[in-house]
């Protein structure tokens, strides 16, 4: 059937913006999603503490954007926790790409989701939230301390701000498409 | 058929009677691998009379289309659970179903679509 889904991943570390930023271009209120994990796929995890558990829920925001009749944009959220990586591979399957949100006073908090699409090849750009005020740092310096690779963008955003938050989606979509195959 | 119809006065006010894991059957993956969190789908007419509330409730979030995200949002339900069910509603000719996301990385009139799309905004 004629309907298309396209999916965008807002990734970055805990408190970086990422559902401000799905909030902020939705048509809809962020929604929210939960995956239940069992005991099994929590043994790899880290329970000292919660013995007894036997579920822990995992929790994915999301919003969208109809781009035509036949046409619709998701954008999910990383969960708020690194090791929860099954999630990410089902949100980078087939996605566009991803949005990585870094804050400047946290840096080593997007390290993991930049490493993330880097291994894997999904194209991404860096998005510096502007969130907190000015940024202290060049680009270079912010470059070398997140090992950014040259071929990736980095740009500036609010994510409370519509306009600037659509301009990041922009550009990781500009990106995308320049790393296609001509004639594709 | 799998399902035996039920005349749906289990849902006690306490909360859910039916485990989650007995309303599919103990099944933890869609048959349907393509099926993905974004995918979207629409009901299809067809009659609905053998269908336990569980399964009407997702139907009914179908009228127009939407995504197995979305539907397990706004049905509280986990995403594994939403994504079964709507695959057994797809195998049973009720829900047709969108493109997979995962189909489109490579095409370059979508990604100009969605490019307009977003410069419109």
């Amino acid at each position: 059937m004629n309907r298309t889904s396209v999916k965008i991943v807002v990734a970055g570390g805990f408190g970086t913006g990422k559902t401000t930023l799905v909030g902020s271009v939705s048509e809809i209120a962020p929604l929210t999603t939960e995956e239940i994990l069992t005991e099994a796929s929590v043994g790899v995890d880290d329970t000292t503490g919660v013995e007894g558990k036997t579920h822990t829920t995992v929790a994915l925001d999301f919003g969208r954007i109809t781009i035509s009749p036949d046409i619709v944009l998701y954008l999910f959220g990383t969960p708020g926790q690194d090791r929860f990586w099954f999630m990410w591979d089902e949100l980078a399957q087939g996605a566009v790409g991803a949005i990585v949100l870094v804050d400047t006073r946290r840096l080593e908090t997007s390290f993991a989701a930049v490493d993330y699409f880097e291994r894997r090849g999904i194209p991404f750009v860096a998005a510096v939230n502007r969130f907190y005020g000015e940024c202290a740092y060049s680009e270079d310096e912010i470059r070398s301390a997140l090992e950014l690779s040259s071929e990736v963008p980095l740009v500036y955003c609010d994510a409370r701000d519509r306009e600037s938050s659509k301009l990041a989606l922009i550009a990781l979509v500009r990106h995308a498409m320049s790393r296609l195959p001509a004639g594709v | 058929m799998a399902f035996d119809a039920w005349d749906g006065e289990d849902e006690a006010a306490a909360g859910r009677f039916v485990p989650l894991y007995v309303l599919v059957n103990g099944r933890t993956s869609p048959r349907d691998s393509s099926l993905d969190l974004a995918t979207q789908v629409v009901a299809l007419p067809a009659d609905r009379r053998r269908l336990e509330p569980e399964y009407l409730d997702v139907l009914n979030q179908c009228g127009n289309w939407i995504s197995v995200a979305e539907i397990g949002a706004y049905l509280h339900l986990p995403l594994t659970i939403t994504k079964v069910m709507v695959d057994v509603l797809v195998e049973q000719g009720y829900l047709g179903v969108g493109a997979p996301a995962q189909q489109n990385i490579i095409d370059m009139r979508l990604l100009d679509s969605v490019l307009a799309g977003l410069e419109r905004l």
